[in-house]
């Protein structure tokens, strides 16, 4: 007669099995279909519509490279640089990651990077920001082109100012000379409309600012923006907020990068400065009339800054031989193309820009304006080592700057300190 | 006290609860309504108004940002930390409270100071450790680094089990129980207030944790759901629509788990004193 298990062994055994059945579990779920034979190379981004435009760029790769299966890594872009630099250290990064300008010191000056050789179909700018002590990091991948200004045709209209006149507005601290105060002015209703996006926002509104005020935001690897021409856009924009109160109050707009486009898409902004990156959305939700102006020329002409992402190589991949034959495929028309097919993102491979151009065509969205700004002079998108870090020290000096709380040049020469002070750590 | 103090005093009582009750649900009820707005709702109107059309896009709009696989990787984590920490800290607490060896005490005092170490400070030498035991971005890198026990989960049983009269032990020995049995039979069943407490301890921080998932896994295939979330924000867009649904979705499961256990949460604050 078998003997029946005491109830304490049961019970133990109840427990593993039920942990074997978890662990089971998580196993099944962890694998992956290992294509046989065929060498993986992952590619790391964060962009979820670049990430679906790349799948169909890789499988028309793997259709052309039997040998070798492509994957996206989606990485949010919240966390993006920071999973990134602890990967990359623990030696366990993507074959191929998107990186960015800001970014490129720190991994191009550590080793970290494979080097690339140039293609003269590649748009300049965006080689250029990724061009380090003479060589380059990355193959270009997308460019954000310049910035330009989207209007509310319909407040202009009640307004009555002519969508044209604002190709031909100037900034200046000058009174005499400044047309756009004025304007912004005629389009501001208290309380319920403001004229214009003036805010702590780098991209879209400071450096171009900077920029057509003569002025320099980074010199090299160090923050260099305490400068006369520099001191003179940042009052004029603080002024905008808080003396003229034609723009939304930095109280809104410092910790909220979305507030000025919801504004806008909500029709209580007349003026949203801005880049690309926000036609898409602007395109899907705007209730009015539309459309897309010039940047304000400053002092020093029309400046803009513009951006743009490259795909740098992992050099210490398992498979160095495949990762440089997807990058070449990243940086070919053919491949580059997919990126801007759905209107999202521009291809930084001038060949493959056409398809950008023909979805906004096809839309009657006239995207000029953000391409024309960059035939004149530009101010560089800044980087360089530490500049995360510096850039971290320069908001809390700005945020109380844009506040309208403290002097404009005492607040540039501390916040330079600062930040080459975090930047060197 | 006359009738009419008493009243006064009963209303300002339930003043007070209802401004906290208000406090403390008006940001849930908020994201609630934030995740039945579109983003044209959500860019264009008033943040406290109501969605006109209430739409359940969002939500859909989840299982296309890979939230479902999320779900089940939290899920499968929490469950396998649940049942390894609430094993092992029961015979770590058994050990601590009832078995004599030599070097006991010293033992668990030098263990239970580990509490004192910020999590933070250990998060890049378990890294370096998971990394280069090749666990990066596996299953088992979630789970290793919890699954054995916590020192809080541990000083909490000591001290309970401790509270156990020893006689109770003492009988069932002599009933011919081993120490198996006395902890299946004796120890455990007397210990179940506690061990709901640690249970829903437990389920609630790994089911909220961000930080280690999200610097030891990268890419969807063992996102969990904070780290979900938080991936939903892209460079250039908020996403607060999507945003809030997520966070009603996770908040879900912790929210049933409170109305089962109501009873026991009631009884686990006097039993641990939390708060």
């Amino acid at each position: 007669m078998s003997r029946k298990p005491k109830s304490s062994t049961v019970a133990v055994s109840c427990l593993v099995a039920v942990m074997a059945v978890l662990l089971a579990a998580a196993v099944v779920l962890g694998r992956t279909g290992e294509p046989g034979g065929r060498t993986v190379v992952t590619v790391r981004l964060w962009d979820p519509q670049v990430a679906a435009a790349y799948r169909k760029s890789f499988d028309e790769f793997s259709r052309r490279h039997p040998g070798i299966d492509v994957r996206v890594n989606l990485v949010a872009y919240a966390t993006y640089f920071n999973t990134l630099r602890t990967d990359v250290a623990g030696g366990s990064a993507d074959d191929i990651f998107w990186i960015s300008n800001a970014y490129l010191a720190g991994y191009a000056d550590s080793g970290r990077l494979m080097p690339i050789t140039g293609s003269p179909t590649w748009e300049p700018s965006v080689v250029e920001q990724f061009t380090r002590d003479g060589k380059l990091w990355g193959v270009p991948q997308l460019t954000d082109a310049g910035i330009a200004v989207y209007y509310n045709a319909d407040l202009l209209a009640r307004a009555g100012v002519d969508p044209a006149v604002l190709n031909t507005v100037r900034w200046s601290p000058d009174e005499s000379a400044d047309t756009l105060r004025p304007l912004l002015a005629r389009l501001t209703v208290d309380d319920r409309q403001w004229g214009y996006n003036a805010a702590n926002d780098l991209q879209g509104i400071y450096l171009n600012y900077i920029g057509s005020a003569g002025g320099v935001f980074s010199d090299g690897d160090r923050f260099a923006f305490d400068n006369p021409p520099a001191v003179a856009a940042f009052r004029y924009l603080v002024g905008l907020i808080n003396t003229d109160r034609v723009a939304p109050p930095a109280s809104d707009t410092n910790d909220n990068g979305d507030f000025s486009r919801n504004q806008f898409l909500a029709g209580k902004l007349a003026l949203f400065q801005s880049g690309t990156y926000n036609l898409a959305n602007v395109a899907a939700n705007a209730r009015f009339r539309w459309g897309v102006a010039m940047l304000p020329t400053g002092p020093a002409g029309r400046v803009s800054v513009t951006n743009g992402i490259a795909a740098a190589g992992n050099p210490a991949s398992r498979h160095r031989n495949a990762v440089r034959e997807v990058l070449a495929w990243m940086g070919s028309p053919d491949g580059n193309a997919y990126l801007g097919a759905d209107g999202a993102a521009i291809p930084a491979v001038l060949r493959a820009q056409r398809a950008y151009f023909d979805y906004w065509g096809r839309r009657g969205v006239d995207v000029s304006p953000f391409f024309d700004v960059l035939k004149g002079p530009r101010i560089a998108a800044p980087g360089g080592a530490g500049f995360a870090a510096g850039f971290d020290a320069i908001k809390p000096y700005f945020d109380e700057m844009f506040l309208g709380r403290r002097d404009v040049a005492r607040t540039l020469a501390e916040a330079q300190a600062a930040a080459n002070s975090a930047a060197a750590r | 006290m006359t009738s009419s103090s008493r009243v006064l005093s009963g209303a300002a009582i339930y003043f007070w609860l209802a401004l906290g009750a208000l406090i403390t649900l008006t940001p849930f009820a908020l994201g609630l309504l934030t995740s039945l707005r579109s983003p044209q709702q959500f860019a264009t109107g008033s943040p406290l108004g109501l969605p006109r059309p209430p739409t359940l896009a969002n939500y859909t709009g989840l299982a296309g940002a890979g939230f479902g696989r999320a779900i089940v990787v939290t899920a499968l984590m929490t469950a396998v930390i649940v049942i390894g920490q609430l094993t092992f800290s029961v015979l770590a607490g058994y050990a601590f409270a009832r078995l004599t060896f030599a070097g006991r005490d010293i033992l668990f005092w030098v263990y239970i100071a580990t509490l004192m170490v910020p999590p933070t400070v250990t998060i890049v030498p378990l890294y370096l450790m998971m990394a280069q035991a090749g666990l990066r971005n596996t299953f088992w890198a979630l789970v290793l680094p919890f699954v054995f026990g916590s020192p809080y989960a541990i000083f909490l049983l000591r001290e309970y089990f401790r509270a156990i009269p020893a006689d109770l032990i003492r009988a069932a020995r002599i009933d011919g129980a081993n120490t198996l049995d006395v902890l299946v039979h004796v120890v455990v069943p007397a210990s179940r207030p506690i061990l709901v407490t640690l249970t829903l301890i437990t389920v609630v921080s790994q089911w909220n944790n961000f930080m280690w998932p999200l610097v030891i896994t990268s890419g969807s295939k063992w996102r969990v759901l904070t780290v979900a979330t938080a991936g939903l924000q892209s460079q250039y867009n908020a996403q607060w629509t999507l945003v809030m649904a997520a966070t009603t979705v996770a908040i879900v499961p912790l929210i049933a788990l409170f109305i089962v256990f109501a009873r026991h949460i009631a009884a686990s604050i006097v039993v641990s004193g939390l708060r």
